[in-house]
């Protein structure tokens, strides 16, 4: 039912979990079944080090020959403002679909996840939405909207959807997959 | 003021990281003050020293983004003698976040800078790839100890490191060369190892150090308990060669 449209065939859809990775139930590990979607891998979920992820992705996009779509969810979207930052490959990313982003600047955050505060808050280069919930634990609402200003994100009110994850359940994420089939179509 | 020496060699798996940390505890026991570098992400060094990666505060990947000085980013090996500025996967990072700043070979090299008075060695533990961690550990040195296992495509690993110390040395320091090749895992009554040890001298000449770090089964245990074997067994034979080398290094570097 949401299969890509063939005409965006070429675009690789890349996975980013945030921390502690998506499980099973969680809607981006079933897009990755449902859609063929790829997860970038981090050596270790547990314990992230922005450094460490933001390396492998960083591998992953420059290995890659085909541009790319980016699904972030939670300390995901921290990584891709990260990313984008720094790398010279963003180029090859259309665009980023981001998700409840994961506010770790806040005082309950940051002493688990050393060195992912400041998040970064350079414009990204390369077309976003960002999907935000109105009683998210882990980002205020008006938090996120100040991320997707910053970044240059078109806000999506997802209403009260807690941390937008398994829990929420949104099972497959039907609607979330129609904002990145808007984001496939250039329609952001 | 301390001299600092990368510990290369573009071949994995030749005993850099325990000639590393075991050079450094060997200096540490003749009563040399000591910094251990660890420039790989895989803090192997790190953790060869006693000091657990995961729980770095503050790490060589903070350095060399200017985030914090050695003083502080570094930690005491206690049971080596020495003091680590470690490393864990984080540093991967660092190879993309440097890549549009100045001067990124430099960044180490600038923040040793700052501590080079309290320290008489510093010893650099570089990555096998030739990677801009790597140029940091080189344009930052005095010059590079090359440990090399005398097995038959052991030449070619080692003209690879020269010639990018050549290219080093053009472009980014010119002070760089090799101190010397170090023969480790050396097993005596092999005819090839024989064979290649005396190419190597035929080749480099002094540049070979005289020591010879025999293979040895207690430096090879020693990581498993976080140690250097210079530390776990100070009287096993490859112990005794690491002692005989840091004084054979003292030696050398005596007028540089």
């Amino acid at each position: 039912m949401f299969h890509v449209e063939h005409e965006t065939d070429a675009v690789r859809v890349l996975v980013l979990p945030g921390w502690q990775g998506s499980g099973p139930e969680h809607w981006q590990s079933r897009w990755q079944v449902l859609h063929g979607y790829e997860r970038v891998e981090q050596h270790d979920w547990q314990q992230p080090r922005r450094g460490d992820w933001l390396a492998r992705l960083e591998e992953t996009v420059i290995d890659s020959d085909r541009p790319l779509l980016l699904v972030a969810h939670s300390l995901g979207c921290v990584l891709v403002a990260a990313w984008a930052r720094f790398s010279r490959h963003s180029h090859k990313v259309r665009g980023a679909l981001l998700v409840a982003p994961g506010d770790v600047e806040q005082p309950g955050l940051a002493p688990a996840l050393p060195g992912w505060a400041p998040i970064l808050r350079d414009p990204l280069p390369f077309a976003s939405l960002l999907v935000a919930s109105r009683d998210d634990p882990y980002c205020s609402f008006e938090r996120a909207a100040g991320l997707a200003q910053d970044w240059g994100s078109r806000l999506v009110d997802a209403g009260a959807r807690g941390h937008l994850n398994a829990e929420s359940g949104l099972g497959d994420w039907p609607e979330g997959h129609a904002l990145l089939q808007s984001l496939l179509a250039g329609a952001v | 003021m301390a001299k600092i020496f990368c510990v290369a060699n573009q071949k994995g798996g030749v005993g850099k990281t325990t000639t590393t940390v075991n050079l450094a505890a060997g200096l540490a026991r003749i009563g040399q003050r000591v910094l251990l570098v660890d420039l790989d992400p895989q803090g192997n060094a790190t953790m060869g020293s006693g000091v657990d990666k995961r729980a770095l505060k503050l790490s060589v990947y903070d350095v060399l983004l200017g985030e914090a000085g050695v003083a502080d980013a570094s930690v005491a090996a206690e049971a080596c003698g020495y003091r680590v500025l470690g490393a864990n996967r984080e540093l991967a990072g660092a190879e993309v976040e440097l890549v549009g700043l100045e001067q990124r070979e430099q960044r180490l090299k600038q923040a040793l800078a700052e501590i080079a008075a309290d320290y008489d060695f510093v010893l650099i533990d570089c990555p096998p790839s030739l990677s801009l961690l790597t140029l940091n550990g080189l344009c930052a040195a005095n010059g590079v100890i090359v440990p090399m296992q005398c097995e038959y495509f052991a030449l070619e690993g080692v003209s690879d490191l020269v010639n990018t110390i050549k290219q080093v040395r053009a472009n980014l320091n010119r002070e760089l060369r090799i101190i010397g090749l170090l023969r480790v895992m050396f097993d005596a009554r092999t005819m090839l190892q024989k064979q290649v040890s005396d190419q190597l001298f035929e080749h480099f000449g002094d540049d070979v150090f005289q020591t010879v770090i025999p293979r040895n089964v207690r430096l090879a245990e020693a990581p498993s308990y976080g140690l250097p074997g210079v530390v776990f067994d100070p009287s096993a034979r490859g112990s005794k060669a690491f002692v005989e080398f840091a004084r054979e290094m003292v030696e050398r570097i005596q007028g540089m």
